[in-house]
């Protein structure tokens, strides 16, 4: 079975269709905030890097292992993403920045058809 | 996507790696100022000591338990239940909550996860917004090859079999015109990419100011050549968008007339899609399902007749059809 584009599916299965209210509900201040990282995933990254958002860049995990650094930065690494997530509990404790950390995700290509 | 990031991490690298090294600094010194004052004075520090986990943001949270119901989508209630396929919580199978002839398709998720406060964190959590929206757009397509659908959007959640009745009912009237528009059709995709250096080529070939500044940039030097190379640069730049606008605009009216409805999407971005070349569509057409290989052709055609630009058109499909929902949005992210 081929893999599906991931941006493919988010643009529709967060952004569209019929409005029915579940039960539960989502705090829309975090919706939008959703929103705003999946627009960077589908749509300009440099019109966001413009407006100072740059939330992916700071994202270790999005970073992957395809740079070449060198083996000894690894430790920094890791201090550093410990770091972050320090500042993102006290963040988030201030009710400043956006608190989330994204992961890495695959990213597949769906089968052309055409 | 973290191919296309990795050439941005090797540039920002070094940056990155300061940018620690004088966090950790910091947090060494203060790590220091706190001992030191320890030694001293035993509890004088006004900060808390560096070993203590921080508080969590949240302390109200408490684990909610039990279970909800994950809603996919609403189909007749005449119609079956997809199947081999799972659901976004492995342990739990598909079931119809049925009412007012329809029904929806649902399976129950622990609470513990998908309950509002850990919703509302896993949904920034890249991974697990993936790994969940892929397991609902397979029950999705699943339910699709058998059926005509109204697709709900990820995360509608409800406490009981009842509330997902009071929602049937309540919304009959939407969702079986829904399913009465979309019966017999179905929503594919059509990504449009062409090469940028063609494009430019092509661009620059069929423009005549940028042949006269070029003719122009020839006979100069010195300063006038610097402000006409820039005005060059510009008019090229606006000649390939274009340029490319124009071939978007021909590729989207022709499958438009080909479709039942049509609605052009913003360009995906290519760090992130991986696609090649520049996107100059990404269009989703609501086409009679047995006019779907007459698209295919179509499609065919269209790449054959714009190859000289470099053109490449990806069909995708067919989708639950989200874009041509009555009543939903249509407008795009941008």
């Amino acid at each position: 079975m081929s893999q599906t584009n991931l941006a493919d599916i988010l643009e529709r299965v967060l952004d569209k269709g019929i409005v029915i209210a579940g039960d539960i509900q989502i705090n829309l201040l975090d919706v939008e905030l959703l929103t705003i990282k999946l627009r960077l995933l589908i749509a300009s990254v440099d019109r966001a890097r413009e407006m100072g958002i740059n939330w992916w860049e700071t994202d270790a995990t999005l970073q992957g292992a395809g740079s070449d650094r060198e083996l000894d930065s690894g430790q920094l690494e890791r201090e550093n993403r410990e770091l972050r997530e320090r500042l993102e509990r006290l963040e988030r404790q201030l009710g400043v920045g956006d608190g989330g950390s994204g992961e890495s995700s695959r990213q597949g290509t769906r089968a052309s058809d055409g | 996507m973290a191919d296309g990031l990795a050439p941005w991490a090797r540039k920002r690298g070094p940056e990155l790696l300061a940018r620690a090294e004088a966090e950790a600094v910091a947090v060494l010194r203060d790590a220091l100022i706190d001992a030191a004052l320890a030694e001293r004075g035993g509890g004088v520090s006004t900060r808390p000591p560096l070993r203590q986990a921080a508080p969590e943001a949240a302390p109200e949270r408490d684990v909610p338990s039990g279970e909800g119901l994950w809603a996919y989508c609403v189909l007749r209630a005449g119609e079956p239940l997809p199947d081999d396929v799972q659901g976004v919580h492995r342990a739990s199978a598909l079931e119809r909550v049925k009412a007012g002839g329809l029904a929806a398709v649902v399976s129950r998720v622990p609470l513990a996860e998908f309950g509002a406060v850990p919703l509302r964190e896993n949904l920034n959590d890249l991974a697990w917004l993936e790994r969940v929206a892929r397991a609902h757009e397979a029950v999705l397509d699943r339910a699709l090859a058998r059926s005509t659908i109204v697709p709900l959007r990820l995360c509608t959640i409800y406490e009981s079999e009842q509330s997902v009745r009071e929602m049937l009912e309540r919304e009959r009237e939407s969702l079986t015109r829904a399913l009465d528009a979309l019966a017999g059709h179905q929503e594919w995709g059509v990504k449009l990419t062409a090469d940028g250096d063609r494009l430019a080529e092509e661009a620059r070939s069929r423009n005549q100011d940028v042949a006269v500044l070029e003719d122009e940039l020839g006979s100069r030097t010195g300063g006038g050549a610097y402000m006409l190379r820039r005005r060059l640069e510009r008019q090229v730049r606006e000649a390939v968008d274009a340029l490319g606008a124009d071939l978007a605009d021909q590729v989207h009216a022709e499958l438009q007339d080909w479709s039942s409805d049509a609605v052009a999407l913003p360009p995906q971005n290519p760090e992130l899609s991986r696609h090649e070349g520049t996107m100059l569509l990404n269009g989703a057409y609501l086409v009679e399902t047995d006019r779907v290989d007459g698209l295919r052709r179509l499609v065919a055609e269209l790449e054959e007749r714009h190859r000289a630009l470099g053109a490449s058109i990806e069909l995708t499909g067919p989708w639950p059809p989200y874009n041509f929902l009555p009543g939903g949005r249509t407008a795009g992210l941008a």
